[in-house]
């Protein structure tokens, strides 16, 4: 099932840079996107991609509000704390997370460590107590 | 449009200006990142300004291939720092 | 109509930019400034290309394709430079 999601992303990238639907660019985005190699991926589950992926459309309008929450309100203050990553994650599902974490502007992912945590770089109103 | 592409090069000089007065490397990538990204989408202004949309296809390939040398440059200089 | 909006996006986007590009001069940390650039490189450029997008519809894959590349690009490259700058401290 995520062989068909990583299908779909070469597909849309596909279309999308060559901006052609006709019937000679579809068979060759298809034999494109099934000659490059694919990597090995320990498949997580269905659920967990679509829940992320979820959540990154939902990333878009929460970055936007951070950012102008910290241009009303500055933020002087830095921290580094630390995150759990959830179990049983994939590696892809790690990128997705970390980039989840970046791209939203109070947070930045410092180190993703092999035990299972993020180091998570925040800055703040007021320093930490 | 003309006086958005000065409001932008104004802004351009802003990291220009780090780059060469911090000795700092970190703060000079940081810089230079800031650079590569905002000449890409000024690219784009022009082609639009210029409504040549050929310049706007090479500005969104810088887009995509984008900041990879960049990366390579950081871990190139993380290397030559844990010597 | 389209148009004002378009203007106001770019607008909104140049304003990101310089917000967020201004503390660079300043003395901080290179994590602090990662911080706003993030706001600016990234949030600045998208609202500027999508002030472009409602300019220009007829190019809509291509400009897509600039939005999407550009977020992941630029939170990547954030990662990679946060990560390289700071594991000297934390070995």
């Amino acid at each position: 099932m995520i062989g068909y999601l990583n299908l779909i992303l070469r597909l849309t990238i596909w279309f999308l840079l060559t901006a052609d639907l006709s019937l000679a660019n579809i068979i060759i985005g298809v034999c494109v996107a099934l000659l490059i190699p694919r990597g090995y991926t320990s498949p997580g589950a269905l659920k967990d991609w679509l829940r992320t992926l979820g959540e990154v459309l939902v990333a878009v309008p929460q970055a936007y509000f951070e950012a102008v929450e910290i241009m009303l309100r500055p933020h002087r203050y830095e921290d580094v704390t630390r995150e759990r990553v959830k179990p049983q994650r994939s590696p892809g599902l790690i990128f997705l997370d970390i980039f989840l974490i970046t791209f939203t502007p109070k947070t930045i992912v410092l180190k993703y460590r092999e035990e299972g945590w993020y180091d998570v770089h925040r800055i703040l109103r007021r320093p930490r107590s | 449009m003309n006086l958005i592409l000065i409001i932008m090069l104004a802004i351009l000089l802003i990291p220009l200006y780090e780059a060469w007065q911090d000795d700092n490397i970190w703060q000079k990538v940081l810089a230079f990142s800031s650079i590569a990204s905002k000449t890409s989408i000024m690219i784009l202004i022009v082609s639009i300004l210029r409504d040549d949309w050929m310049i706007g296809v090479v500005g969104v390939i810088i887009l995509s291939v984008g900041n990879a040398a960049l990366m390579l440059l950081a871990h190139i200089i993380k290397r030559l720092n844990d010597l | 109509m389209i148009n004002t909006l378009s203007y106001v996006c770019i607008g909104i986007g140049l304003f990101f930019w310089v917000w967020g590009t201004w503390p660079l001069v300043g003395d901080r940390s290179v994590l602090f400034k990662l911080h706003s650039l993030s706001v600016a490189d990234t949030l600045g450029s998208m609202s500027i290309v999508v002030g472009l997008l409602l300019k220009i519809p007829r190019e809509w894959p291509l400009l897509l394709l600039a939005i999407i590349s550009l977020a992941i690009w630029n939170t990547v490259l954030g990662y990679v430079l946060a990560y390289c700058s700071s594991s000297k401290e934390t070995p």
